[in-house]
């Protein structure tokens, strides 16, 4: 949409600073992208702005034990290639070392001459001989230290590992199972209480929504437990588990619903007059009032409440593991994933992806309602409360 | 899989309908019981009557109950419970928020969070308002307002990773993975262990919650700013009022009510703020805010509800004049139609 | 909306009763460092149709481990056995006993919890057979039914935490071919281990990588370094006043600890990263700049779990190896102390199977099997040590059973307010430049207001 009013320093400036603004925004967040895609060494070692350049990088290979050697000339040889290997990176040696120390001692090509008679040589591509005057006895050969340089590695192997670890589909459908209800549920709720609230008749309209207001700052962290305590008492008392998916809805739209009425009541509040009183005039009643006029003029929202309730719920952890359980079965997404990282809480190529898978979803729903999600919160606010 | 997925489609099936079912369900049994269309018109206007009184409190049943369950017992039990020892069964008066006043870490919260409370709304509220102003005049703002919203979608997990490569820091002399500390030594500077800086570490942490929040409210004013009248803004530019002086003399008022929603809304997010302290610093090096605080009280270590209940209180009495502030709003408004 | 709460309720029940499917990963019978009799006893308890909840500290790869020795039990008694944990195991603990839906069996890592939980009733108490079976049983049983015994609502004293799983703390870990690169030795006593910090500092190199990050837990790793070094500078009477704070945390006995620790972690020259770095860096994260090349460090000060961490494919006593903790030679009255740690298992909600899964963890199998997994030490006598995974493992449990004194990781057996609270935030204030006297005055006065 455009304005054409004359706040125009210029526009070039303008754009710049929308640009700049959007960078300063999405920087941290490109920072976890790319992060996810590189490779799970090279993301520990570097800043992920380096992602795209090859850098010198000291690394190490092991040389071949005894079982390897050969003999030429009455010396014993191993060779062989440090760039070969299940975990080798390619790349090209510039310098190379036998001391942990002194990784690039020597430039690469040269030949180095190490206790006992034995000489070393390896060369920019890697391979490398040894050779000594007396039989090898180690199984196990010693460590090479070279200064390679790296390219750049991209890989999807931290979605794979993400993606295709075990339990994720079913935390995913957990994930839903929860976070559907949980959505629509409130929104109903609320949409009823908020019209009775804005066009009912009825007493102590004025102290209802003060409380409900009210109740918009309570933290839900220390309902926990006087909740839980009555759910084991219901549970109990009709014979089924305590920890149900009927409990954790029910404990989402408990939590969602202050700001669910709040919001659309406000909406609600400011529809025309004219269109609920001429309906009224032509006989119908609330309900029918309700579902044919009120329900589709409140689309959007409803649609922006459904955002915000789904991606709290979405990404909620807390309430899942406390109303759900945290067993294989009950685990929601957010609660799989922090498993995941569970005891190896370093790997942060897993954090990364797994961050971005979750984010997935809300996204697309975020993207659907967008445009009614503007349209909804602006009737509600311009109001003023 | 399948049968899950058949499992999970027919619960929320089950739940979703059970839903819309109580609403249909109970104004039909209303109109049933009490037919409109009677047939003597006495009994008509008598039912129609009745009708209004009841239907009111089936629209507002559900929303009641639930409110009543999962909100208000909650808050009575925690007065309750901030009036008694460890395990909420001797009863201690006043002894808890005697302790709290004398806790110096209860004291280093209650300043933190007046700190936060003092630049969060402020800062989202002022770069959503310019991100609002400047958006709205070019041609992408819509994509822009939608990749400053992006944040929000984040899970807490996930904004704690992504700002560790923000804030890493390894030793000097090492190749930073922090992207600060890689600006900070590209410019020969040493680097910098942020979140454990002294008083600075705080704003380090309030970074992470204005970014989230900035898109919500730069959103909700981006609307707003499009809902003033063309003509109002036509008028001060003939006026030949500068870019500026628009910007603060009309547009600012115009649409400073949904400032302050914005505003309120952020405020109480912010007394509630407890995921990123917890999973940035969990409170270390002078971090700690209340709701973590609490929740530090009610369940690490065994567990003392009736001090972490004090705090609860604590952190609801803080924001009893935002809420009185909002009641009168909203009363305001009733008295208005 | 009364009837789906039924057919909601109902639908759940479905969800949570589906099995899990596993097949038990050693074949009985066949190898003969198990004890497989016991397989056939386990067998003659019949459990089919109970269900057995566990919730514990494990997740990721550990959970594997426990998910195998769950196993046989499955099969053998025809139980249903859930195991589950999450992040925030501890809080969750806590919020389910006191709400009343605890799983049968919950495993905490801390006598401390296990006291608090304790005192507010929340705990079955285990039988008088299974404290006459660990004194009998287990290496230093005596002091093993100690750990697990905590006064209940009453104040009566009452055996509740069955330990299984131990690990060992003063271990000292480094690469023995970084080590033989440069000429160190491995240091026999603290006086060469601080002349060996020395000269590796000399040579241009940092000897230690000390991390304290851990999320909500972070500084813990500090109070195994102050634990280990009370035991090598003050006698295990003088621990174990403290533990109970008859010694206050104010006494030179304890700020002369604090201080040792300081010349490591609060010492520049010393640590990778700088004194700023120890507090921030993730204690995960830490032991990897033991294998970067060049060495970040050198050392590296952990449990017996932290080869988990190491970098994927390290071999462990040929790329990663461990010494042990060393004392010091001027005090040789202390003799050789350990410093270990377990986790133990409560009867959070009494049922048949939460009793016969106890006495399954009498069984040598039982703790065969983790062995053989890994990452699990055990002081019962009559399990074999040949199950142990690896030579290292056997090590640790070859210095388990030397040791002239053994003592339980005294921040587990603090006040869970302390040792998992107050001692945590003090050792990074400490760290982060704080004085011995004050650190240690903060966490006294912590003490002082939950007495």
């Amino acid at each position: 949409m455009f304005k054409k009013i004359s706040l125009e320093p210029s526009r070039f400036a303008l754009h710049f600073a929308v640009l700049v603004i959007i960078i300063l925004w999405t920087l941290p967040t490109a920072g976890l992208l790319i992060s996810s895609l590189r490779d799970k060494n090279q993301l520990a070692a570097s800043g992920w702005w380096t992602a795209l350049t090859s850098a010198d990088r000291n690394q190490v290979g092991r040389m071949k034990g005894k079982a390897d050697q050969g003999e030429k000339d009455g010396k014993f040889v191993i060779e062989g290639n440090l760039f070969e290997g299940a975990d080798a990176v390619s790349g090209k040696v510039s310098a190379f070392g036998t001391k942990v120390q002194n990784p690039g001692a020597n430039p690469a090509g040269s030949t180095v001459e190490l206790e006992g008679g034995q000489t070393l040589t390896v060369n920019a591509d890697g391979t490398y001989v040894l050779t000594s005057p007396t039989a090898f006895e180690n199984d196990r050969g010693g460590r090479v230290f070279y200064i390679s340089s790296q390219p750049p590695r991209f890989t999807v192997e931290n979605y794979e590992t993400v993606l295709f670890s075990q339990g994720i589909g079913r935390s995913f459908v957990n994930s839903l199972t929860v976070t559907i209800p949980a959505t629509i549920i409130p929104i109903l709720i609320a949409a009823f209480a908020a019209y009775a609230l804005a066009w009912m008749k009825l007493p102590f309209r004025g102290l209802i929504i003060a409380i409900i207001v009210g109740l918009l700052v309570v933290p839900l962290q220390m309902s926990l437990i006087p909740l839980l305590k009555l759910y084991n008492a219901a549970g109990t008392f009709m014979g089924v588990p305590s920890k149900t998916y009927l409990g954790i809805w029910l404990a989402h739209t408990g939590f969602g619903l202050p700001f669910a009425i709040y919001l659309l009541r406000s909406y609600i509040a400011g529809l025309p007059k004219d269109l609920i009183e001429s309906a009224q005039i032509d006989g119908a009643n609330d309900f029918k009032i309700f579902r044919r006029i009120i329900l589709p003029l409140t689309f959007p929202a409803l649609a922006s409440f459904a955002i915000f309730q789904f991606l709290w719920v979405w990404n909620d952890l807390l309430v899942a593991i406390v109303f759900l359980g945290s067993g294989d079965d009950q685990l929601v997404l957010t609660g799989r994933l922090n498993a995941l990282l569970g005891s190896r809480g370093g790997n942060w190529e897993i954090l990364t992806a797994s961050a971005f898978v979750t984010i997935i979803v809300p996204l697309t729903v975020f993207f659907s309602l967008q445009r009614y999600f503007v349209r909804g919160l602006l009737a509600g606010s311009v109001k003023g409360g | 899989m399948t049968a899950q997925i058949l499992y999970a489609f027919i619960t929320i099936i089950v739940g979703v309908g059970g839903c819309f079912g109580y609403f249909y369900g109970s104004n039909w049994l209303l109109d049933r019981v009490l037919p409109a269309d009677a047939s003597n018109d006495a009994s008509a206007v008598r039912n129609l009557k009745l009708q209004a009184m009841i239907r009111p409190w089936l629209f507002l049943g559900p929303a009641l109950l639930l409110l009543t369950v999962y909100l208000i017992y909650p808050v009575i039990e925690t007065i309750w419970l901030s009036f008694h020892g460890k395990a909420g069964e001797d009863f201690v008066g006043l002894s808890n928020y005697v302790w709290a006043f004398s806790d110096a870490q209860f004291r280093q919260s209650i300043f933190n969070n007046l700190m936060w409370l003092l630049v969060v709304p402020a800062a989202c509220t002022f770069f959503g308002l310019i991100i609002a102003v400047l958006t709205d005049r070019i041609w992408w703002g819509n994509l822009a307002r939608s990749l400053i919203f992006l944040p929000l979608a984040i899970s807490f997990v996930g904004a704690s990773v992504i700002w560790k490569f923000v804030y890493d820091y390894r030793g000097e002399g090492q190749e930073q993975i922090g992207i600060l500390n890689a600006i900070i030594t590209y410019f020969g500077g040493d680097p910098q262990v942020w979140i454990s800086l002294p008083f600075w570490n705080n704003f380090f942490l309030m970074v992470i919650l204005i970014w989230i929040q900035t898109g919500f409210a730069a959103v909700i004013l981006g609307a707003a700013l499009r809902g003033i009248p063309e003509d109002t803004l036509e008028a001060a530019t003939i006026d030949g009022a500068g870019p500026f002086k628009i910007f603060y003399r009309i547009m600012v008022p115009q649409i400073m009510g949904t400032i302050i929603v914005v505003w309120t809304t952020i405020t109480v997010l912010v007394l509630k703020v407890f995921d990123i302290v917890l999973t940035m610093t969990n409170g270390q090096w002078n971090t700690q805010v209340l709701a973590n605080l609490m929740f530090d009280w009610m369940f690490r270590g065994g567990g003392d509800f009736g001090r972490g209940a004090a705090i609860a209180i604590v952190i609801m009495i803080a924001v009893l004049p935002i809420m009185i502030w909002n009641i009168r709003q909203a009363n305001a408004e009733q008295g208005g139609h | 909306m009364k009837k789906n709460l039924f057919l909601g309720a109902a639908l759940a029940a479905i969800f949570v009763t589906t099995p899990a499917l596993a097949e038990l990963k050693y074949k009985p019978g066949e190898d003969a460092k198990f004890t497989w009799v016991n397989l056939d006893e386990l067998k003659k308890v019949d459990l089919k149709g109970e269900t057995l909840t566990i919730f514990g500290p494990w997740r990721g790869d550990d959970e594997t481990h426990v998910q195998v020795v769950l196993e046989y039990f499955r099969e053998a008694t025809g139980a249903d056995v859930k195991y589950s944990s999450s992040e925030n195991y501890e809080q969750q603990v806590v919020i389910d006993t006191q709400a009343g839906s605890p799983a049968n069996i919950s495993v905490l890592p801390q006598p401390g919890l296990i006291a608090d939980l304790a005192s507010k009733g929340l705990l079955s108490p285990l039988t008088d057979a299974d404290k006459a079976w660990m004194i009998e049983n287990y290496g230093a049983g005596q002091s093993w039914v100690d750990i697990g015994t905590a006064k209940d609502k009453d104040g009566k004293p009452q055996f509740l935490g069955f330990s299984y799983k131990t690990d060992l703390k003063s271990l000292v870990w480094y690469s023995p071919e970084n080590f033989a690169d440069a000429g160190y030795e491995v240091p026999k006593t603290m006086e060469e281990l601080i002349a060996l910090s020395d000269k590796i500092v000399a040579d241009g190199g940092k000897p230690w990588c000390i991390g304290l990050g851990s999320g909500g837990a972070t500084g813990w790793p500090a109070t195994d370094w102050i634990e280990d070094i009370m035991l090598r500078t003050q006698p295990p009477e003088v621990y174990d006043k403290w533990v109970t704070n008859e010694v206050k945390f104010t006494d030179p006995a304890v700020t002369g600890a604090l201080d040792i620790f300081g010349s490591f972690a609060k010492n520049d020259a010393y640590v990778d990263g700088g004194a700023a770095g120890v507090a921030s860096t993730d204690f995960r994260d830490s032991p990897k700049g033991l294998f970067t090349t060049p060495p970040k460090c050198y050392m590296h000060h952990q449990a017996s779990f932290i080869p988990s961490f190491f970098p994927e494919g390290t071999k462990m006593g040929e790329d990663a190896d461990f010494f042990y903790f060393p004392t010091y030679a001027s005090k040789p009255e202390l003799g050789k102390p350990v410093l270990g740690a377990g986790t133990l298992f409560t009867i959070t909600k009494d049922s048949k199977a939460a009793r016969a899964f106890i006495d399954f963890l009498k069984l040598p199998l039982a703790h065969e099997l983790w062995m053989a997994d890994g990452g699990f030490l055990t002081p019962l006598k009559s399990a074999n040590p040949a199950a142990y995974a690896n030579d290292a493992a056997r090590k640790q449990g070859d210095i388990m059973a030397t040791a002239s004194t053994f003592r339980f990781d005294g921040s587990d057996l603090m006040p869970g307010k302390i040792g998992a609270g107050a001692f945590w935030t003090g050792m990074v204030d400490f760290v982060g430049g704080k004085s011995s006297a004050d650190t240690a005055a903060e966490i006294q006065k912590a003490w002082d207001a939950i007495k």
